[in-house]
């Protein structure tokens, strides 16, 4: 990394300052981790009430008893984790898509209006959806009458606006010589989006995706409000089914938190190399 | 000479337009129908008492009544100070540690990064348990543990007015930061490796390539997180509500919270339109300071 | 370069998996066409013969551990009744459900029937979404009910909707503390205790170690919105048993409001109730309970005898499933206290089946149907084996009929004390709806907080009474209130 300096071969002031970044690192981590921690250990509990949850950082007693309950709680358990998968998967796909390419509108081509709708576009994030909730459930459900289906989860999220702003802070960084060279050689915009920007933009893409599939998969409220039926629920709306009337049932409620958080861990591992590389300028130049 | 250039560069452009807005027609089209038309609406509920069988224009009324409002005015003052303690910290800390992953092996970094974001991947239900046990203000709960060691007193942390709005912005430090790491990761891989090779060549230190290469490059990723930091600051609802209430007192009302009992508790759709405007205008002159100041750069 | 490609599979496999993916959610749609697109109200439908097909939705929220497990057979006992009506149940969280209603409501499409408060009434029927069930209701099913409960679902001529129980919140004493702390339980179950009595009581409660409290005499829930609950049950028993006095006047303008709130400040003076009390949660109380850190808890409800008992059972099992350090515990249902010379008045809670209508209005065959579903989800089988289930007494004849032989387990005197908290249960009153949302309006924004504030020790007791007056004063005018 040339960002930090060799120091020279000198061994010992490297380890030194590596150790002290470590250890600040690992003291970071133990704060972030311990509610995972807490959420894991607890899904080992008995299925008991959340009046009977005994705080204590080891379990009493490791029971698989909740994974159980899950899965037998109710019959669409499975349908739940499918019905999320599918919605997750649709929106993170089209969200990486159609913001690469808004993105590499909004900062790389000069075109007619393109400062007023990028403002257009910001200024409806300043909005609190508290407001725009009920005109948007009623587009769905009493114009379009879309409501209980994929498309009522999927179409409201297709491509965000945060998604097309992070694709265009990122892509302004490209330099512009490249461009401006493809272009002197004939290519298309078509083209130069497709061989040049997708290529230095797998960054930002991959970034993209797990954030936006992540914010999918936990969404509840909109799931909630537009399905009703079990069958149509995603996992984070079915959670919801084991918080009983004066009761919780805490230790399954966990177990359901840590099974809907597997399929985060596996995309994440699965896409980290992307974001692990960067991607170099002078790689494509060359 | 200067006119050939701009020929040249006219050439060049010629079909640009038509490509970018193939570019953006989808993104277009999804916005205007489900986000500029329930805007569009929530701004004509603004001007109206609404009912859902029929709403009657009031004029003014609901802007009137959220200026008149002192608990509007404390909301707004209580949401300024949470993102003022929050959103620049959050910034440094995620910064400060995408620096510091850097120089580690390369599975050290991939599980550190995994970890910092874990969090988000978390329900916020179970987090929400977490946290409350926690802030529990009896001895046995953890912060008070804690703070029992250097022999203080235990606190009440969420039920008191001194210290709650502290600990709604202990546990924004505490947790949250992934996202905005794993960005910061992302765009400082992005950072040519050339403009190191530079500076080494002139003997520059760590401090000045972080001041003269790090920092500018990482500018537009700055101004992202700053502007959507700032944008979910002001609308925090969610920690409040589930923590506080907005409670005690008053003292950590928000102004998402406030909007939301509006809109939701007392059925005012009209007046809570009329608020989330004026809210949306507050952050709209913000983001744009921000981007006066930091957004010049972003073209290369 | 190899990477590249790698890269390039990638995207191509995402792209065709959106192909599928999108291909798969059309199937979807098709799929449930039929049920999810039937309107819920249609007038063509249900206008052309008498006995023509009809579907009547309703959102219910778990009011059972097992109510929504049942769903399917609740809708197919419906449609055996009424071969021509579907009964669509939409299962939702006790927490989200009011934010599905809301919406719903607003958007001018919300379900034919919903389980809610009956205070909730008086939130949606200003915006005239309430159907009125009156006309509908066969003489036969509205002597079914007792009156008090049907009465919290009326307003005016309207009957909104139909009582599924009548729950009385209590207190929740155990049984050997209270007897080392010489309080004659059953007296108290009997005849009940004035406010001094009570704090007494709840001093010699208290057992302490030196400087630290182990056990409390007296922990109730108070975070957030739950303190509400709190001084609700208290000004019950001193006099104000509705927030407006029989001319429409504010009643906690009240020196015997003041009053209340004194008592609140001089529990957590005395020591026996946590002075941490503003942050103690449903969940941490029981835990308190249950571990012995405190004498009495609440809110109490009758059924938690059961939940206490289910406990004792682990322990006794001792197989390291009975909550951490708790002890056996014999759950003792005692009621709130009164004050000076004022009678016992138990704060009562009605949820039910209430009736809502669409944009478009409703046609008679409809809301018939609706009623028909009404009254079958709050009477006979369904509602006895739900109210077994939470151990609340039957308001119905049907439902007192249909329980027979079900078994109850409850200890005999919880149950005699139950009854007598019944009793007290306060008829309706009914207040303009006007006047209503701005008492609401006036908790929300003015009492809520500032209890808290008087729970943290923040405020002094007089301080949140001069705020309240102001905000009753303003709000209502200075001849608006009781002074």
């Amino acid at each position: 990394m040339g960002l930090f300096n060799k120091h020279l071969g000198n061994r010992g002031l490297r380890y030194t300052r590596n150790a002290i970044i470590v250890v600040f690192l690992l003291l970071f981590a133990l704060a972030t981790l311990f509610p995972i921690y807490f959420m894991i250990m607890s899904s080992f509990g008995d299925p008991i009430e959340a009046g009977a949850v005994s705080y204590s950082i080891w379990p009493g007693k490791i029971s698989l008893e909740s994974y159980k309950f899950f899965f037998e709680f109710s019959e669409y358990s499975y349908r739940w984790l499918w019905n999320s998968l599918v919605v997750a998967s649709v929106v993170m796909v089209s969200n990486v898509v159609f913001a690469t390419m808004a993105g590499y509108a909004f900062s790389k081509i000069r075109f007619k209006g393109r400062g007023i709708l990028f403002a257009v576009l910001l200024a409806a994030m300043m909005i609190p959806y508290q407001v725009t909730q009920v005109p948007l459930y009623i587009l769905i459900v009493n114009i379009f009458e879309i409501q209980n289906t994929y498309s009522a989860l999927i179409l409201p999220s297709i491509v965000t606006v945060y998604n097309i702003f992070l694709a265009k802070q990122f892509m302004s960084s490209i330099p512009n010589e490249i461009l401006e060279s493809a272009k002197v050689e004939g290519a298309s915009q078509g083209k130069i989006l497709f061989t040049i920007i997708m290529p230095l933009s797998k960054t930002v893409m991959a970034v993209m995706a797990i954030l936006t599939f992540m914010d999918t998969w936990n969404t509840f409220f909109w799931p909630f409000l537009v399905t009703n039926t079990m069958d149509m629920q995603t996992i984070q709306v079915g959670l919801k089914n084991f918080r009983f009337a004066n009761t919780t049932y805490f230790a399954p409620m966990m177990a359901g938190a840590t099974i809907s958080a597997v399929p985060m861990f596996i995309l994440f591992f699965s896409l980290q190399r992307y974001f692990l590389e960067g991607v170099t300028v002078g790689a494509v130049k060359g | 000479m200067a006119r050939t250039a701009s020929n040249t560069r006219n050439r060049l452009n010629r079909g640009d337009n038509a490509w970018a807005y193939a570019f953006i027609a989808v993104a277009l089209c999804g916005y205007a129908l489900f986000t500029a038309y329930p805007v569009i609406n929530a701004f004509i509920i603004s001007f109206q008492e609404y009912k859902p069988l029929g709403s009657t224009f009031n004029g003014l009324d609901n802007y009137a009544d959220t200026f008149k409002s002192e608990l509007f005015g404390k909301a707004i003052w209580n949401t300024v100070v949470y993102t003022l303690l929050t959103v620049p910290v959050a910034l440094i800390l995620s910064f400060a540690v995408a620096i510091m992953i850097m120089p580690l092996k390369k599975w050290a970094q991939t599980t550190f990064k995994a970890i910092y974001y874990l969090p988000a991947v978390a329900s916020g239900v179970a987090l929400s348990v977490v946290w409350l046990w926690i802030f529990d203000p009896l001895q046995g709960g953890i912060l008070n543990q804690l703070i029992s060691v250097f022999g203080i007193e235990n606190q009440n942390w969420l039920g008191s007015s001194k210290t709650s709005m502290f600990s709604l912005v202990f546990m924004s430090w505490l947790s949250s930061h992934g996202t905005s790491i794993i960005i910061y990761v992302a765009a400082l891989l992005g950072i040519d490796e050339s403009y190191y090779e530079a500076a080494d060549i002139d003997g520059a230190s760590f401090w000045q390539k972080m001041w003269h290469i790090v920092i500018p490059c990482l500018k537009p990723t700055t101004l992202f997180l700053l502007v959507t930091g700032v944008i979910g600051s002001f609308q925090v609802f969610q920690n409040a509500y589930l923590m506080t209430g907005g409670g005690p007192d008053h003292s950590t009302t928000m102004v998402g919270l406030l909007i939301f009992d509006t809109a939701f508790k007392y059925f005012e759709f009209g007046a809570a339109a009329a608020q989330s405007l004026v809210l949306a205008l507050i952050i709209g002159i913000i983001a744009f300071i921000q981007f006066k100041f930091l957004g010049k750069d972003v073209e290369y | 370069m190899k990477r590249k490609t790698k890269f390039a599979s990638t995207v191509l496999a995402l792209m065709l998996s959106v192909g599928a993916l999108s291909a798969c959610s059309g199937n979807g749609n098709n799929g449930n066409a039929d049920p999810s697109n039937a309107p819920s109200s249609n007038p063509s439908a249900s206008s052309e013969a008498p006995a023509a097909k009809d579907t009547i939705t309703a959102l219910l929220p778990p009011v059972s551990a097992n109510y929504q497990a049942n769903f399917e057979q609740m809708a197919a006992d419906f449609n055996k009744l009424y071969p021509n009506l579907t009964l669509k149940i939409e299962p939702a969280s006790w927490e989200d459900m009011t934010q599905k209603l809301d919406t719903q409501v607003n958007a001018g499409s919300p379900p034919d029937l919903a389980f809610i408060n009956s205070e909730s009434v008086a939130k949606y029927e200003p915006l005239g979404m309430l159907m009125d069930l009156k006309p509908h209701l066969t003489p036969e099913m509205v002597s079914d009910f007792d009156e008090v409960p049907l009465g919290y679902m009326a307003r005016g001529d309207a009957q909104y909707g139909l009582p599924a129980y009548l729950a009385v919140h209590s207190i929740g004493g155990n049984k050997q503390f209270l007897e080392e702390a010489g309080v004659d339980w059953k007296k108290v179950q009997q005849e009940g205790w004035t406010y001094d009595e009570f704090r007494e009581a709840i001093k010699s409660g208290v057992v302490k170690e030196g400087d630290t409290t182990k056990r409390y005499g007296f922990v109730f829930a108070t975070s957030g919105v739950a303190s509400k609950d709190y001084l609700g049950i208290l000004v019950k028993g001193a006099g104000m048993p509705y927030p407006f006095t029989e001319d429409l006047k504010y009643a906690y303008t009240d020196q015997k409001y003041l009053t209340v709130l004194q008592a609140i400040r001089q529990i957590i003076d005395d020591g026996s109730m946590p002075k941490e009390a503003s942050s103690i949660d449903a969940g941490k109380r029981w835990n308190m309970f249950l571990t012995g850190q405190t004498m009495i808890t609440g809110k109490g409800l009758a059924g938690f005898e059961n939940s206490a008992k289910l406990n004792n059972e682990k322990l006794k099992a001792n197989d390291g499933s009975a909550v951490a350090d708790s002890i056996p515990v014999d759950y003792v249902v005692l009621p709130m206290p009164s004050f000076a010379g004022e009678p016992a008045v138990s704060h009562a809670v009605v949820d039910g089946y209430v009736a809502f209508r669409g944009k478009k209005e409703p046609t008679a065959e409809h809301a018939a149907n609706v009623a028909k579903a009404a009254y079958f989800l709050a009477s006979g089988s369904v509602a006895a084996t739900t109210n077994n289930e939470i151990a609340l007494s039957h308001i119905t004849e049907s439902a007192r009929k249909a329980s027979e032989g079900m078994e109850v387990a409850l200890d005999p005197d919880n149950q005699a004390a139950s009854a007598v908290l019944l009793s007290q249960a306060p008829a309706m009153r009914e207040i303009p709806s006007d006047l209503g949302s701005e008492a609401i309006k006036i908790e929300n924004e003015v009492i809520i907080p500032k209890l808290q504030a008087l729970l943290a020790g923040e405020i002094t007791p007089e301080q949140m009474f001069e705020d309240v007056k102001k905000a009753a004063v303003d709000t209502f005018g200075a001849d608006g209130v009781v002074q």
